[in-house]
């Protein structure tokens, strides 16, 4: 499997180089701080979303959710990681790969980039649709960029977009678990003049 | 050159701080310009304080990305593409520009904690700029809400929260807010607990479960 996914890797890594502005792209796009920015924002967005009170107070409370499922989704990368070490498609194809972003040391399933951002588009899905695809398209982007750069796999971006759909699965539940707790503490932010 | 991990993040932290407090603003400004928050824009227009919710935005992501043009850091010409480790302290050219920012986080870059920390900090600041830039609109402009100005909307306790901001400065809306919370909290939480599932840890706790 990893030798057809290195294919995929190598042909499409391939291409780097032969259009500057698509490689700059790529390189913003696979930053550390433009995406997981863009995913917290629309995390931070909901807050102050919806006309009526009772709406506002269902954004706030997915908002609270997905920035649980974005936290939870870095734990549970981390479970894998530590107890899958698969090795970077640069460490294995280095010879064959232009790598365009800086060469990480964690392992490489699943993508933990991908796992955030699938989480909270999932959790803006939920409560907006449209709003809900531009994250997941933002996300898919974030994935691709480090893709083309040589630094996942598909495997990784795939199961990374799983970890995040799922962990943001087990988070309604956990929320459903702590009530009263989470619609008490945004009426406490609403007393507080801010929700 | 061996650069110093400390000086790196330091200058990581600022930058991206700038980064997100412009963007949080600019969030701000567009969706409370979206949901009519009137105490929280920056201009007491709505489509102007959606437009310069956007150009927060862009202004602040422009400014992050073309810094490495002027302000010296581990990005300088020729070492962009090599590892951290042996990146050049000084300024980084237009061909370079997009790859500059990509620094592990292990030789200085931000990991996902250090930036959590700098976001929050960065949206409660932004928060903070908004509701001093909505009491300037709504007192110093003066601004008219549905006929009636801010003062005779005080009279009125019955929205608070982002909901009273529509008409109100936060200092305003401020204790009507949180007297209104330590009146309502007690029957909020009950209310909430009948509604909770059975599995709540607080209904199990409290023996509710099932009832």
């Amino acid at each position: 499997m990893t030798a057809f996914e290195a294919e995929i890797v190598i042909w499409l890594n391939g291409f780097s180089g032969s259009f500057k502005a698509f490689d700059d792209l790529m390189r913003i796009a696979a930053s550390d701080y433009l995406m997981p920015l863009v995913f917290s924002l629309g995390m931070f967005g909901l807050w102050f979303s919806g006309n009526a009170p009772a709406e506002r107070v269902r954004y706030q409370v997915q908002m609270l959710v997905g920035i649980g499922a974005l936290s939870i989704a870095n734990v549970v990368v981390w479970l894998f990681n530590i107890t899958l070490d698969r090795a970077r498609p640069f460490v294995e194809y280095g010879d064959q790969l232009n790598l365009l972003f800086y060469p990480p040391t964690d392992p490489s399933f699943p993508a933990n980039p991908v796992a955030v951002g699938f989480a909270a588009s999932t959790a803006a899905w939920v409560i907006n649709r449209k709003f809900g695809w531009w994250m997941y398209a933002a996300a898919t982007l974030f994935g691709f960029s480090r893709l083309y750069a040589g630094v996942f796999y598909p495997t990784d971006i795939i199961g990374g977009a799983l970890v995040g759909i799922a962990v943001y699965s087990f988070t309604t539940y956990l929320r459903r678990f702590l009530e009263p707790l989470v619609t008490t503490f945004v009426r406490l932010i609403r007393g507080l003049s801010a929700a | 050159m061996n650069i110093d991990l400390y000086t790196v993040r330091d200058l990581f932290a600022g930058h991206y701080f700038l980064f997100a407090f412009l963007a949080s603003l600019g969030t701000i400004q567009i969706t409370t310009a979206n949901s009519g928050i009137r105490g929280l824009w920056l201009t007491p227009h709505a489509g102007v304080t959606r437009l310069l919710g956007v150009a927060l935005i862009l202004t602040g992501a422009v400014i992050f990305f073309t810094q490495p043009l002027w302000v010296e850091g581990p990005w300088a010409v020729g070492s962009v593409e090599a590892d951290s480790t042996t990146r050049q302290w000084g300024t980084a050219a237009w061909h370079e520009l997009a790859g500059a920012r990509n620094v592990n986080d292990i030789h200085g870059g931000l990991d996902g904690i250090k930036q959590a920390i700098w976001f929050s900090l960065a949206t409660l600041t932004a928060f903070a700029t908004s509701a001093i830039g909505g009491a300037i609109s709504l007192k110093i402009l003066a601004v008219s809400v549905g006929g009636a100005s801010e003062e005779e909307y005080l009279s009125s306790y019955e929205d608070d929260g982002l909901e009273g901001l529509k008409r109100r400065s936060f200092l305003s809306n401020l204790p009507i807010s949180y007297g209104n919370f330590r009146t309502d909290i007690p029957q909020v939480w009950n209310s909430i607990m009948e509604v909770a599932d059975d599995w709540s840890v607080f209904k199990l706790f409290s023996g509710r479960a099932g009832k």
